[in-house]
């Protein structure tokens, strides 16, 4: 069969080879076409292509822009006569990815390709429209040459100030045809001429494989120590944010994410830098282990409570996993020289994140063992993904995730660790739980007032000492120091003194000092000795017969009295009420007020707003003259208006109905002839509003202009605009 | 994982547990890096300082072997960013340096001239700048050797001091090891401050600072300047210098309120430098009108604010500065560092106290309860008035009385702050009282007496805190102290520490009132000799009368 075009061609292939396009380019399957011809133009459009383009490297990206530069077809000849021999190697790829297609004669690329590859591939201009003699170019004169030189490299335009007054070397080369006038002051450079001068190649050079990576060797050991130390921080750092934040929760700003003073006090708590504080909030959060709640509190998910039961490794994972997919960017918080950018927010989505991630991952998990140097994994990266596409590889980012590989414990030391490699592998990455340090179970009381535990405290145990005990330092160990202020915190938990001791003294594996234990004592026996409530109002006595005698009243339950001691009660009706219920049963209650003083007598009472006295009706003060001017020129005209108004919406249907029904050149004639004549006359007229209903109105005409009358309306009172075309017809008054 | 003595915590601190094996080891390897912040029983605490780490530079450290060290002898794994923090801090340090000059006098050359560009441009070093020599050199006015290091050091870029010391007069001196020898730490001590060229030496109180001092001068061999708090302490080092160096009276001179003797080897007194005259400090060119070549600072945590001011000016000539105790309640603990020196040996106590270089001590707080009527005086009194109170009430004489006729025979101190209660005190108990307007004949003859057995109990107020020495006194009865003073409780403390001829143990009474400010600030000043790992015993003043304890 001859293959006419894409479509034929695809309709050729055999199923190995579709298969392999399809896995090289999932998109083309996602949903699956209904035929080879949808399937023909879904692989030829450009954002298929240009995703499949992505994916290149630089050496393959390189022969593919030079084939979309040949004429088509084209022969492997032809593209290896501008690249070298090994580009062979790579055409295979290319046609397996359905980028190049062979057809009889050749090679031909899908449609739209050259327009996903941009508009001057490699620099070069478009093709010349005459026949060249590329010769002649060896003799140019020097003026040229240097025109030459500056352009063939690209960009192929080059600015001139004008065309017709071009200077000597330029005007050689348009003569020539080797510069081809674009506009009046653009020349371009014909691909022919600037392969010519590239010396018949179209790279200044071939990059045909990756970049070296530089890097040193380091210890397997001292890498695995160091990861496994970063994964237990890491791990604790989180617990420690998520904590926190379960007792004073932060708030989200309005336009989200987390405020800067509200990261400076989590770095604060943490003791880590603000870049890092905001890391450990952002994996939390992509995790699901905080939300920002509709009160705009970030707050803990119950996730966090599964999370916490689980194993470290679980946790670890969880926390990777989540890091890894995500297309946030931590790293832009705090970005120096840039604005300031909240973590939790909305402006942390990169689209290239979750790309980047996976390119520096597969990178160190190629160089294991060896800690490499960033600058020239950059290099590697960008061979590896030399698309410009959205801004291309940034330098920041890739720095940026390998400091967070470090802060997760993916690497140690710089190096990838065995449990990134794990990870990475999707293996099973429990090795963590063996490998971190074990749980210790017992603290050490020393007689300063500080109790160590010497190792990762059990969680019970961790739980409990921060209750009665302040954290003074944190790491692999954890020193607690005991103060008065701490062993209170333990009391208002409803810990009492003999259990904080007994626990203590069940803990420790050192005997407890006998100071701590006198401050627990005397601590304990402090607490609670002052007794805080509210209450509305009190009842005291200083007899208790009579006390007794009305906390034994039945009739009197309702004020819900307490007796707090033996001659005073409480109740929770205020002191008002409760005197008017004691007076109806026959007790003598007096009221006292806030100094103890007695009330004697009923209380005069005043008011608590101001004072509003009403109308006085009766004689008037004699209005001045002014006054009675004005007030009559009110008067008038509010009488017209308004007697005018109800009379005349009374007729105004009648007289809309009587109004003839004139032409706007009428109506013109009628209102200027009314305004020259009878200038104070009130006209009635008909108007159309913009839905076209007619309306009656009263009108004092003032002026005519433009195709419209100004006039006074008598309904408003406001001087108004009145087209004259939607004046359906005028009448005097 | 290893299990090595230490744990390197994320906010810097290191702790190491002292009943591990390799804890020795461990506590030699990291002391030049460093600082030893609390040592209680069990888990001693250090700090890694930018302070700390650059003095390790300067005495020929570098991070990797730091890093070593941490690595090597850790429990867990070490964060890695603290890693990082310790080799970038340390690379700080020597990127500029202050060197000599023949025509200049003093330059600050530096090997990375964006360092130097950033240093001059700050505020407060500007000023202390001559002209630009070249784009890696600058003068310094050689008078801001001090104010210079001090800001430089506060930027966080710390110079290299190459300038040198000045030699100062030469004078022959020597130790006169005869029936006696230095001991093993005081010479490191001695040792590591020559080296470091200028610093403070921290020994517990008793264990022989003064011994330290005198092998501080045999090293200079030149004259030196000594001062000291009061006149006795002045008499105390004259003595001592007798004893145990070539030096002969003649040499050795008293510049205090009463004599102003210039030897080659001078004792002046604190009292007397700052002494104003018409405004003006009459007596702080002794520092500069002769040219000596060490100067002691005994005491080094009461330094006065003139003498900081003055010490500043100063930096070319050998500082050494002596204490048992630096801190000081006003923070002022970095200046003494800054202008003095670095710190150059520190011990902790405990570790002197198993050598038997002092004696065994045991601290004992003694609760008294305030009857009714003081409870109410108590609760009524004014603010500034609540503490005073509390010290003195009556119910504590009681227990005082109990307590010395419990140690009778023993050689006893009785410390208070309150004359009035002192004098009381030294009346029911009948015994002689030392305070401030005691003259200081009388005193001389009170301590001779005391040293001698003829006084068994003295009354003193704080006139006796520092540098008394009484080697036989076994017993201290604390009745009362400058609020909650830390290092005024260790000193007290200090004056019983001397090891006993019949080795037994000596005993610090604290007597204080129970449920008062008075507790309060007692668990304030335990708390220095809590963290050198002195372990306080509560008992009630009923235990006293009843002999249980």
């Amino acid at each position: 069969m001859e293959i006419r075009s894409y479509a034929d061609y695809l309709r050729a292939l055999d199923d190995a080879a579709l298969i392999s396009m399809f896995t090289h380019r999932p998109d083309l399957v996602t949903p699956v076409p209904p035929d080879i011809a949808s399937l023909a133009v879904r692989a030829s459009s450009a954002p298929s292509l240009a995703r499949a383009v992505d994916a290149l490297n630089k050496w393959q990206l390189q022969v593919l822009e030079v084939c979309a530069i040949l004429d088509e077809p084209f022969t492997e000849k032809e593209v290896t006569a501008l690249t070298e021999k090994s580009a062979l190697f790579i055409l295979p790829g290319l046609i397996e990815r359905g980028l190049l297609y062979v057809v009889k004669d050749g090679m031909r690329t899908p449609t739209n390709l050259k327009e996903v590859l941009g508009n001057e591939i490699a620099g070069l201009g478009p093709a010349s429209m005459a026949k060249l003699k590329l010769k002649k170019l060896d003799e140019a004169p020097a003026a040229a040459k240097k025109v030459l030189e500056a352009m063939v490299w690209g960009p192929p335009r080059g600015t001139i100030t004008d065309i017709k007054k071009p200077s000597t070397g330029v005007a050689w080369l348009l003569e020539e045809g080797f510069l081809v006038p674009f506009n009046q002051q653009t020349v371009v450079l014909p691909r022919e001429v600037a392969i010519y001068l590239r010396g018949n190649k179209v790279h200044r050079q071939l990059e045909v494989s990756q970049p070296a990576i530089t890097s040193s060797k380091r210890d397997e050991r001292s890498v695995q120590l160091a990861a496994i130390a970063n994964i237990t921080t890491f791990l604790r750092w989180t617990e420690e944010v998520l904590n926190y934040w379960a007792q004073e929760p932060a708030s989200a700003l309005r336009s989200g994410g987390l405020g800067v003073r509200e990261l400076k006090e989590l770095s604060l708590h943490l003791g880590v830098d603000e870049v890092c504080a905001a890391f450990i909030a952002e994996v939390a959060y992509v995790a699901g282990l905080l939300t920002i709640e509709a009160d705009d509190k970030i707050l803990p998910t119950t996730q966090f409570d599964i999370w916490l039961m689980q194993s470290a490794s679980a946790r670890w994972q969880a926390l990777t996993s989540a890091w890894l997919i995500s297309s946030r960017l931590p790293g832009l918080v705090g970005k120096e020289g840039s604005k300031n950018v909240a973590p939790l927010g909305p402006e942390l989505d990169r689209a290239s994140a979750a790309s980047t991630r996976r390119l520096v991952l597969n990178l160190l998990n190629e160089n294991r063992g060896v800690a490499v140097d960033a600058h020239s994994l950059y290099d590697a990266a960008l061979w590896l993904s030399p698309s410009k596409r959205s801004g291309g590889l940034q330098k920041d980012y890739l720095l940026w995730i390998l400091r967070e590989c470090e802060w997760l414990g993916i690497t140690g030391q710089g190096v990838i660790s065995q449990y990134g490699i794990d990870f990475l592998d999707g293996a099973d990455c429990s090795a963590i739980d063996s490998d971190l340090p074990k749980a210790v179970d017992h603290i050490l009381i020393q007689s300063d007032n500080t109790a160590i535990a010497p190792g990762p405290l059990e969680h019970e145990v961790a739980q409990e000492l921060a209750l009665i005990a302040d954290v003074e330092s944190r790491g692999g160990a954890t020193v607690f120091r005991f103060s008065e202020g701490s062993i209170r915190r333990g009391l208002d938990h409803g810990r009492t003194g003999d259990e904080i001791a007994k626990f203590l003294a069940k803990t420790s594996k050192t005997p407890m000092p006998q100071p701590l234990e006198y401050l627990i004592a005397d601590v304990a026996k402090k607490h609670g000795k002052l007794r805080v409530g509210n209450t509305a109002s009190f009842i005291r006595c200083e007899d208790p017969a009579l006390i007794a005698q009305i906390i034994g009243d039945k009739r009197l339950e309702i004020l819900g009295l307490r007796r707090i001691a033996p001659e005073v009660l409480i109740s929770t009706f205020d002191a008002a009420e409760a005197m008017h219920i004691l007076r109806s049963y026959g007790y003598l209650p007096a009221g006292e007020d806030a100094k103890g003083l007695l009330l004697s007598g009923p209380r005069v009472q005043r008011a608590q707003g101001r004072a509003r006295p009403p109308r006085i009706i009766g004689e008037y003060e004699k209005p001045d003259e002014l006054l009675i001017q004005s007030a009559l020129r009110a008067l008038r005209t509010g009488e017209k208006s308004s007697r005018k108004q109800s009379t005349m919406r009374n007729i105004a249907t009648e007289a809309l109905g009587a109004l003839p029904r004139t032409t706007a050149n009428e109506t013109l004639e009628l209102l200027s002839d009314y305004l020259q004549n009878q200038p104070n006359k009130s006209l009635s007229i008909g108007y159309a509003d913009n839905n076209g209903l007619v309306s009656h109105r009263i009108i004092d005409p003032l002026k005519l202009s433009a195709g419209s009358l100004l006039a006074r309306d008598h309904a408003t009172g406001e001087v108004q605009t009145f087209r004259i075309a939607r004046i359906t017809g005028v009448a005097a008054l | 994982m290893t299990d090595g003595p230490l744990i390197v915590q994320s906010d810097k601190t290191i702790l190491l547990d002292v009943d591990h094996v390799l804890s020795t080891e461990c506590r030699r390897a990291i002391a030049p890096f460093a600082e030893l912040e609390r040592s209680p029983e069990h888990i001693h605490t250090y700090r890694l300082t930018n302070l700390g780490l650059w003095n390790a530079r300067a005495a020929g450290h570098d991070a990797e072997q730091v890093i070593d060290t941490l690595i090597k002898y850790s429990r867990y794994a070490v964060p890695h960013s603290l890693l990082v923090d310790v080799a970038e801090t340390m690379s700080r340090y020597g990127r500029l340096r202050l060197e000599a000059d023949p025509v200049h006098g003093l330059i600050l050359v530096t090997t990375d001239t964006g360092v130097l560009e950033e240093v001059i441009r700050a505020k407060k070093i500007a000023p202390l700048l001559g002209v630009r020599i070249d784009k890696e050199t600058i003068a310094v006015h050689p008078s801001q050797r001090g104010q210079i290091k001090q800001s430089l050091l506060r930027l966080g870029w710390p110079a290299e001091d190459f300038a040198g010391y000045v030699d100062g007069q030469a004078h022959d001196i020597a130790l006169k090891e005869d029936g006696w020898k230095i001991r093993q730490y005081q010479e490191h001590a001695a040792e590591g401050f020559w080296h470091g060229g200028s610093g403070v030496v921290v020994l517990p109180c008793g264990a022989g600072k003064t011994i330290v001092g005198a092998a501080a001068m045999a090293h200079a061999k030149a004259t030196t300047l000594i001062l000291v708090t009061n006149t006795i302490a002045a008499r105390q080092w004259r003595e001592e210098l007798l004893k145990r160096t070539t030096l002969n009276e003649d040499e050795i001179g008293e510049y205090s309120g009463s004599k102003k003797e210039i030897r080659p080897v001078t004792i002046a007194t604190y009292q007397v430098m700052t002494k104003k005259k018409n405004g003006v400090y009459a007596h702080l060119d002794l520092f500069d009108t002769h040219d000596w070549g060490l100067i002691i600072y005994d005491e080094v945590h009461l330094l006065p604010a003139p003498i900081f001011r003055f010490t500043a000016d100063i930096q070319s000539r050998r500082r050494l500065g002596l204490t048992a105790t630096l801190v000081r309640e006003d923070g002022m603990e970095g200046e003494v560092f800054s202008l003095i020196g670095p710190k150059r040996f520190d011990v902790p106590w405990k570790e002197i106290e198993a050598q038997g270089y002092i004696a065994p001590a045991e601290c004992i707080e003694v609760r008294v309860n305030l009857t009714e009527a003081e409870r109410l005086s108590y609760a009524t009194a004014e603010p500034e008035e609540r503490y005073r109170y509390c010290a003195t009430t009556r119910t504590k004489r009681n227990v005082v009385e109990e307590l010395v006729a419990h140690h009778a025979g023993e050689q006893i101190l009785v410390i208070g702050q309150y004359i009035d209660q002192l004098d009381d005190l030294s009346e029911t108990l009948g015994v002689p009282l030392i305070k401030g307007d005691t003259p200081q004949k009388e005193r001389e003859r009170l301590f001779a007496a005391f040293r001698t057995g003829e006084v068994t109990c003295l009354v003193v107020s704080k006139v006796a805190n520092f540098s008394v020495d009484l080697p036989e006194a076994t017993i201290a009865i604390q009745v009362s102290g400058a609020f909650g003073s830390r290092q005024e409780e260790a000193q007290r403390l200090g004056r019983i520490l001397r090891p006993k001829s019949d080795g037994r143990g000596a005993k610090f009474y604290s007597v204080v009132s129970r449920d008062t400010i008075d507790q309060d600030f007692a668990q304030n000043r335990q708390r220095f000799l809590a963290e050198q790992g002195y372990s306080y015993r509560i008992i009630d003043a009923d235990d006293v009368f009843q002999g249980k304890f």
